[in-house]
């Protein structure tokens, strides 16, 4: 290629990308992130119709339960009782539940009955007391074999869950659980089996599918399907290790009836 | 080794290298909402045997039909069983037949010219990034190609075979993507140009011997035979001939009312030249713009250069700058249109590094530019590794456009646990909501299952699933349909089923619920199978 030429195509090369770089002078800052509110790079694509953008903030939520936990008294798994159908350790914790807002512990402070008045450690008020620990002072302990205990809130509520600790100093397990809601304190008016794990209808009760558990610090938390009671009563037929029941903290979650 | 061998030899390298980059873990990068939804419609065709050109949505057939050869090599026929790699190849593959297409112009762009342009192709990140890609694009500019190599080589041998392969690929071209007319367009003007700028004699007597009229009748029956099969889903559906010309109105339309993707004018050079988002790194295929500009700059300075052809090379020329500038002045813009003239760039860049070389004749200078070429190409390679195998779906990475995150893999496998532990699998009820259709890719990578609710909006008639997936924004209405509607004692308690906020793209969050019942029973599973 002869010289002339080959300066002429340098000419025009140079002179081509100097225009380009005057035009992007403006354009070459930093770009802003496409992902922005304000940019357009991450809304959609070129098939998908009306595929969306920023999302305002929802009006009224799901919100998760409001559960404060007592401390833990043993580290790590539990060891595995010998005790059928038993629910395996999460391995970590558990996942917070979904309700709607308005829901609140409406146990706190609310009259307990037992069938074991007498209670052999602790006082049966210390049930709704709002003391999770599982320290000296913080449980009560019932007779043995089948004992109960039926919270009066007082007036009909919406319930949405029920958490209850009977004992967490220990793995333990206890047997024929279960949890009812009805609207009168003798059990007989719309009456509601929301947890049952006696697994021989040794209580009574009905034989329940629900699997046992191990103690632990987190409680057990009971799905009470938005049902309407005004009382809430707790089985038990003592423990893996004694024929004692024991209660730390009973908390009903619910809200007023509309 | 002869020098014309050698260029084979290279090509084929190139092309193996361009292979190398395109193919491993086509299953990486989530499913784009479009690479979905053009998916599913090949699921339709798959499993009815039946296509039905749409001419407000999706693009042409050809994308789907050639699907269909993969998914039959692969024993597949149902779509619930399609892989990313089924359908992913077939881009791929018009990829690397792209690239080694290069060398129908062996003896117009020449030989070094067309190593270079086929390297280019091989490694630009933008051409490997939308090879991977199930959308329409890498066929269209692969068969793009076609028209113009198979047309060269015409205008070299005025054999009929060649003006009928051109004809099939312009017909090839039209089944794929409506915006074929724009190729179209700057082919025919940028052949008019190049034939005007002939001196007078020879602008006449090439006037008459550019085509042959039989010929040309050939090409456009050939071309619009083609066409007409992939339209008509082979005579199955003649209408969808005349929706090919009807869907303009449509795309015409839609082309000044879609604003997600309005861009300024220089929005695809910008792209090409320098970017930079966040943190991430600097992005640049300056190097390919710097020599397609030496190499138009050639083609219009002067008549001749060794070994290439000139009315080629001008015809390169004034195609990419008409299809640079339609595209920049199209405000709708999406970074994949941008293949189109990055092709026409390369294809001149290989001209003009092929100028630059033989313009030197000082040994240590030309040494130099090699140098400087080979550490350009390198760089190119390096971000075309980054852009495909480590910001694959990092809004860092100018060519993710309104791209999935990677939590739609971690969605997809919690749902996966949950169902392992429902009684009935993958029939397990799931609803997904999201305002104005905006799920995809889901329905991609919930394909397996039976079940599921694609929902605009909360349906308070229906009962709530088990598993629920939604727009952050419904989440009242969902509310209302959980803990309102059902009477009491039926209101099913609901746990988050992700355990961290979870994103369809940045910007557009997804709330994932599940039954404590279910969660429980899942957890238990989960549980025993860790204790084993």
């Amino acid at each position: 290629m002869m010289k002339k030429e080959f300066v002429s195509v340098v000419k025009v090369g140079v002179l081509a990308v100097l225009v380009m770089c005057l035009l992007f002078v403006q354009s070459c800052k930093k770009s802003e992130p496409k992902d922005s509110t304000e940019g357009t790079g991450q809304q959609g694509g070129e098939v998908t119709k009306n595929s969306g953008g920023t999302i305002a903030p929802p009006a009224e939520k799901l919100v998760p339960l409001d559960i404060k936990l007592p401390r833990a008294m043993f580290v790590g798994t539990p060891k595995p009782a010998r005790v059928p159908n038993l629910e395996k350790p999460l391995g970590k914790d558990r996942p917070p539940f979904l309700v709607p807002p308005g829901v609140t512990n409406i146990s706190f402070g609310k009259p307990v009955t037992s069938t074991d008045p007498e209670p052999i450690i602790g006082d049966i008020e210390m049930i709704t007391d709002g003391d999770k620990e599982a320290a000296d002072g913080s449980y009560v302990e019932f007779g043995p074999m089948k004992q109960s205990v039926t919270l009066d809130l007082g007036a009909e509520y919406e319930i949405y869950a029920i958490l209850f600790w009977h004992y967490h100093k220990e793995g333990l397990v206890y047997f024929d659980v279960v949890v009812q809601v009805a609207d009168d304190p003798d059990f007989i008016t719309n009456v509601n089996t929301l947890f049952n794990n006696d697994d021989d209808n040794s209580s009574g009760l009905g034989k329940g599918d629900d699997m046992h558990y191990v103690e632990t610090n987190e409680g057990k938390l009971v799905d009470a399907k938005g049902v309407k009671g005004r009382y809430v009563r707790l089985h038990s037929n003592g423990n893996n290790a004694n024929e004692y029941n024991h209660y730390i903290e009973v908390e009903v979650f619910g809200r007023a009836v509309k | 080794m002869k020098w014309a061998q050698k260029c084979y030899v290279l090509v084929l390298v190139v092309t193996i290298a361009g292979i190398a980059f395109r193919l491993p873990g086509l299953a990486k990068r989530p499913m784009h909402g479009d690479e979905a939804v053009h998916a599913y419609k090949f699921g339709e065709l798959l499993e009815g045997n039946t296509y039905r050109y749409d001419p407000d949505e999706y693009h042409g057939p050809s994308l789907a039909y050639f699907t269909l050869i993969p998914a039959r090599l692969s024993g597949i026929d149902k779509y619930k069983d399609l892989t990313e790699f089924t359908v992913r190849i077939v881009p791929v593959f018009f990829a690397v037949l792209l690239v080694l297409m290069s060398l129908l112009l062996v003896d117009g762009l020449g030989r070094f010219a067309v190593i270079i342009a086929a390297l280019l192709t091989a490694i630009s990140p933008a051409f490997v990034f939308y090879s991977r890609y199930y959308i329409q694009e890498m066929l269209l500019v692969c068969f793009t190609f076609g028209v113009i190599g198979c047309g060269y080589r015409y205008f070299r041998s005025r054999k009929i075979l060649w003006a009928i392969s051109s004809g099939i690929f312009l017909g090839l071209m039209h089944a794929t993507k409506e915006t074929c007319i724009i190729a179209y367009g700057s082919m025919l003007s940028a052949l008019i140009l190049v034939l005007i700028l002939q001196p007078k004699q020879e602008f006449i007597s090439n006037i008459k011997k550019t085509m042959k009229t039989r010929h040309l009748i050939a090409a456009m029956v050939s071309a619009i035979i083609v066409s007409a099969m992939f339209y008509s889903s082979f005579f199955t559906n003649p209408g969808g001939v005349w929706d090919s010309i009807r869907t303009y109105l449509v795309y015409f339309h839609r082309a000044g009312q879609n604003q997600l993707h309005i861009h300024r004018w220089y929005y695809y050079l910008k792209m090409l030249i320098y970017s930079q988002y966040y943190d991430g790194p600097i992005w640049s295929e300056a190097i390919i713009v710097v020599l397609a500009v030496f190499g138009f700059a050639a083609a219009m300075t002067r008549k001749s250069i060794a070994d290439v052809n000139s009315g080629l090379l001008r015809f390169i020329a004034f195609y990419t700058v008409i299809m640079t500038v339609v595209y920049s002045v199209i405000p709708y813009k999406t970074p994949w249109c941008m293949l189109g003239f990055l092709h026409g760039m390369i294809l001149l860049g290989g001209a003009g590094v092929w100028v630059i070389i033989k313009s030197v004749s000082n040994v240590w200078v030309r040494g130099l530019i090699q140098l400087v070429l080979a550490a350009g190409a390198v760089h190119l390679g390096w971000q075309a590794y980054l852009a495909n195998y480590i910001y694959y779906a990092d809004s860092r990475n100018p060519y993710v456009y309104a791209h999935p995150t990677n939590d739609v893999f971690t969605m997809v496998q919690r749902v996966d646990e949950i169902s392992a532990a429902h009684r009935e699998g993958h029939n397990m009820h799931i609803e997904v909501i999201c305002p104005g259709g905006d799920y995809w890719p889901l329905p991609w990578y919930l394909r397996r299952y039976d079940s599921v609710g694609w929902l605009n909006e909360v349906d308070e008639n229906t009962p709530a699933a088990p598993v629920i997936i939604a727009s952050a924004s419904v989440e009242p209405a969902l509310l209302r349909k959980l803990y309102q509607l059902p009477p009491p004692g039926e209101r099913n308690l609901y746990v988050p089923l992700f355990d961290t906020k979870s994103w369809l793209r940045p910007d557009v969050e997804l709330r994932g619920y599940i039954t404590k019942e279910l969660w429980d029973s899942c957890q238990q599973q989960i549980s025993t199978r860790n204790e084993k």
